[in-house]
């Protein structure tokens, strides 16, 4: 085998392993000796499988009894040679497969100390990546020839990053910090038709599935201006244009449970969402028996209806309206207060929106802002 | 019980005793009441193969809606019920009790020459327990159903708002007494009640591996037992124990789902490895090779079953130190597994092997454990389990030795079996067609989703990337393969209840104590405790023209320990 040390400490780009049989494409430092291992516990597999199975076949045919015929006797009982070898040997062979796998396993879970870090957040269902300058993004944009190291949490339930072409993955679980590293040498630009599938692993409810990203691999001078401009987006769009221009990117995370149209979800909608609020009646009641009435209003617990979404947002499981349950996870450390400007300036001008909350007005109107 | 009906002479020949188990009493509360335990198992029967069904109607459910990305016919929140439903019924209904309690409560009586088991009472309440479970998981699905997979993970399972959740915990507790007595009733009987002559290692190794099942039913059950109070007490009272937004440990919770689980994945495999054992000594007609390192290989198993259940957490969080050990003691399993395998391909050397049945369903055991056991080195292997864990390579691995292994064995037992059960043969052609086409459509389901794993397709998914569709497509065409498969088969013993032919006492040529007494047995199956000789010494059973079965001819065997020298007989 390629000696797993030298792969992974070595200054030289990994080679890029096309799809096989077997396994997906490989571009991580990783995948090399991971892909080894598997490739030579399979030949252990092969040979073993046709062993028994021809032996079986052979012993079948040749051994077929013809109805009537007395049962042959001369057969032998056991071996105890034969069986202490066919002990021994696999056991051997066991040790040496655990012995490498234990070596590669360590190599996967030693981050090398000049690693860059990305922070991940996993919730139901996507993911955010965070960047040391305050950058966020929903995909997982990287530096290419350079450690990377996820620190990973989650605000909900389990969840599991995994990357199939990095050959790496790791549990996310919610209380605790998880760490993951790779180092992937092959860029694939911002295209994400180009980029590596990122999946969740573990099971995590209805959107489970769709918590697919991608691993964009960037040069590391392309990375480094992405980073830059991806950690400006809010700032550098004027306040008025502010619910048109960054409203739908934020609400992209949320219209998996929130409609714009009144269909039903895990949540309610956000059709005449800012009504309700704006002009809390007791229709609409909590699972605690309370009301948007008894909750929203001057001298209440939440003065303005605005101070009443940004809780929602903040700190989701704290009323919850009935019959829902409690499924959001906070956004808390992920929407500054100017996504959240953002965010309700769209439930007030959702007229402006189409059912995927694509703005519409742009066509209608020259003067977006009012 | 009282016996108010004659025996009905319409039904049975004058070469078959009138008294059997089936005709000794008559009415529902002779059954519903039986401390029999040949009725006891009939009833686990019928109720296993009835929640086999309904399994079976999930996974192919779930197999149809994985035809395309995205909705096929169902949409995200119902396919997660499908596969959480199928999990749990195929595990805690199904494959746990289907050896053990079903096939074992009849047949482990009568190979020890006994009248029934230890304790015929509390084998009466296993099974009433078994209804309770099953009753409870029913109800779960009238109030909402759950969605939280098999496996109960938490955060999500205390968390997820479908209404089932508590009611199938509350089952699957009250299933695990049920296994717990049945196992506890299994090690007495074991104990107490072998005839005299038979010696622990004359003892048929079917009984070697209900042995160490029933071990590892009493000491690992209970811990589920703890473990889904805990999950209950903090779904419904809101006390922290799992959950850390309270204060608890997800990971906690997997170390004591798994220290029950992982012992669970060998209480329903070993069983099927001890019909094995009968089925392809039975069918060649030899001496099972290696008895005693097949015996030993039962109790090993049994025994490393406790100490690698970290194994299903090896990218959990769980530290590299705890990866490390239990990655080298997960090993530990492999050895008796392959001491097994080679020792049953042994057997068939020199043998004189009749295809029959019970041995195609024993042949594709030993084809498909042979791979489910071997990807078993991939998953153990820390590194290459990093990649493969929690993707459909895991899938296709478990499936390979929960179903190609532990169903096929029990269905195998089945049909070596069933003219004991019945006292009926079935049509030979049909059930062997019927095997086949379940081994190629076994085969062709779960082979693929090594594939689909290994190229990184993650478990428990609704909705795919397109490059996967193919390997999904073959798979769920496969599934519908396997259904016609076991629809063939319900058809074939369906049409030997109604109208195959009587069987004979020994219809295979076995040796042990159950193909001694009558098929069907009588209600007291011996009359007189019976004698016991080497259960694998196949000298001295001989065809019976008349009987159209095979005897044991004593004379042959002077049932001497080493009898396996030919003797000379006017038989050829």
């Amino acid at each position: 085998m390629p000696s797993i040390a030298s792969t992974l400490l070595a200054q030289t780009p990994s080679p890029l392993t096309p799809a096989d049989f077997w396994l997906p494409i490989g571009a991580s430092q990783q995948a090399a000796g991971v892909d080894w291992m598997f490739t030579a516990i399979n030949w252990i597999c092969y040979f073993f499988f046709l062993l028994v199975v021809t032996m079986m076949v052979v012993f079948v045919v040749k051994y077929r009894g013809k109805p009537g015929a007395r049962f042959r006797s001369d057969a032998p009982t056991h071996n105890t040679l034969l069986e202490l070898s066919w002990s021994v040997i696999p056991l051997l062979l066991c040790i040496a497969i655990f012995w490498y796998g234990f070596k590669g396993y360590v190599d996967l879970s030693t981050p090398p100390k000049n690693s860059f870090d990305v922070n991940v957040t996993a919730f139901k269902w996507g993911w955010q990546f965070k960047y040391p300058n305050g950058a966020q993004s929903d995909n997982l944009v990287v530096p290419a020839n350079r450690p990377v190291r996820l620190t990973m949490r989650a605000t909900d339930v389990l969840h599991c990053c995994f990357i199939p072409a990095f050959r790496v993955k790791k549990d996310i679980v919610p209380g605790r910090y998880s760490t993951l590293w790779f180092q992937c040498d092959h860029p694939t630009g911002l295209d994400e038709a180009a980029g590596y599938h990122l999946f969740c692993a573990e099971y995590c409810g209805t959107g489970h599935s769709n918590m697919n990203r991608r691993v964009l691999v960037l040069p590391q001078a392309e990375f480094d201006a992405w980073m830059v401009k991806q950690a400006a987006w809010l700032d550098e769009i004027p306040d008025d244009e502010l619910y048109f221009k960054a409203g739908p990117k934020i609400y992209a995370r949320c219209q998996q449970c929130h409609s714009l149209d009144g269909t039903a979800g895990l949540a309610p909608t956000w059709q005449g969402l800012w009504d309700r609020v704006a002009n809390p009646t007791g229709a609409v009641r909590f699972t605690d028996g309370k009301s948007y009435a008894d909750l929203i209003g001057p001298g209440k617990e939440f003065p303005t209806p605005q101070d009443y979404v940004r809780d929602s947002i903040y700190n989701p499981g704290h009323y919850l309206v009935a019959p829902y349950g409690n499924v959001m996870p906070t956004f808390k450390g992920q929407l500054n207060d100017r996504g959240i400007d953002a965010v309700i300036g769209m439930m007030q001008h959702l007229d402006e929106f189409n059912a995927k909350g694509v703005w519409t007005k742009a066509t209608s109107a020259k003067d977006p802002a009012k | 019980m009282t016996t108010l009906d004659a025996p009905r002479h319409d039904i049975l020949d004058t070469t078959a005793s009138s008294d059997n188990y089936l005709t000794h009493s008559r009415g529902f509360l002779s059954w519903a009441l039986t401390l029999d335990h040949k009725r006891i198992g009939v009833m686990y029967l019928i109720a296993v193969l009835g929640s086999f069904l309904v399994g079976g109607i999930f996974a192919l459910l779930l197999r149809t809606e994985l035809l395309t990305p995205g909705r096929t016919f169902v949409d995200a929140d119902t396919y997660n019920q499908f596969f959480t439903l199928h999990g749990a019924i195929m595990v805690f209904l199904v494959i746990i009790p289907s050896i053990p309690a079903a096939l074992g409560n009849f047949v482990l009586p009568i190979m020890l020459g006994a009248k029934d088991v230890a304790f015929p009472r509390l084998n009466l309440f296993s099974f009433y327990l078994w209804v309770g479970g099953a009753l409870f998981t029913l109800y779960s699905l009238a109030v909402g159903g759950f969605d939280t997979g098999w496996t109960f993970y938490t955060p999500y399972s205390t968390t997820t708002t479908t209404g089932g959740v508590v009611p199938v915990l509350i089952g699957v507790f009250i299933l695990g007494f049920s296994s717990i007595f049945t196992g506890l009733n299994f090690i007495v009987t074991v104990h107490k009640l072998r005839p005299p002559g038979m010696i622990w290692f004359k003892m048929p190794l079917f009984l070697w591996a209900i042995y160490s099942t029933a071990i590892i039913q009493v000491l690992a059950t209970p811990v589920l037992a703890i473990t889904l109070c805990l999950l209950i007490v903090e779904r419904t009272l809101n006390i922290g124990i799992f959950n850390p937004s309270m204060g608890g440990d997800p990971v906690l919770y997997q170390h004591f789902f798994w220290f029950y689980s992982h012992p669970a994945v060998y209480i329903m495999i070993v069983p099927a490895m001890g019909i094995i054992s009968e089925i392809i000594a039975v069918h060649s007609h030899r001496h099972i090779f290696g008895y005693r390192f097949i015996a030993f290989s039962s109790i090993a198993i049994a025994m490393f079953s406790f100490i690698v259940w970290g194994h299903h957490m090896f990218i959990s969080g769980q530290s590299g130190l705890m990866n490390t050990i239990f990655s080298l003691i997960s090993f530990s399993v492999a050895i008796p597994s392959a001491v097994k395998t080679f020792n049953w391909t042994m057997t068939l050397y020199k043998g004189t092997i009749s295809l029959t049945a019970p041995m195609m369903y024993g042949l594709s055991f030993l084809f498909l454990f042979t791979i489910g056991g071997l990807t078993g080195l991939h998953c153990a292997t820390l590194n290459t389990d990093v990649h493969l864990h929690d993707t459909y390579f895991v899938v296709a691995h478990f499936h390979y030795v929960m179903m190609g292994s532990a169903l096929i064995g029990m269905i195998g037992g089945l049909h070596h079996w069933w003219p004991k059960m019945t006292g009926r043969m079935y049509h030979e052609g049909t059930a062997i067609t019927a095997c086949i086409i379940i081994f190629i459509g076994f085969n062709l389901t779960f082979f693929t989703q090594f594939m689909l794993g290994s190229q990184g397709m993650p478990r428990r998914y609704y909705d795919y990337q397109p490059e996967f569709q193919i390997y999904h497509v073959i798979s769920t065409i496969g599934a519908y393969t396997m259904a016609v498969g076991f629809v063939i088969t319900a058809v074939c013993f369906a049409q030997s209840l109604m109208s195959g032919r009587r069987a004979p006492a020994n219809p295979w040529g076995g040796r042990s104590l159950e193909w001694q007494c009558a098929s069907p047995p009588p209600h007291d199956n011996f009359a007189t405790t019976p004698t016991v000789g080497d259960c694998y010494n196949f000298t001295a059973v001989i065809w019976d023209e008349k009987q159209q079965g095979y005897i044991v001819d004593r004379t042959l065997d002077p049932d001497m320990p080493h009898s396996t020298g030919a003797k000379p007989g006017g038989h050829s």
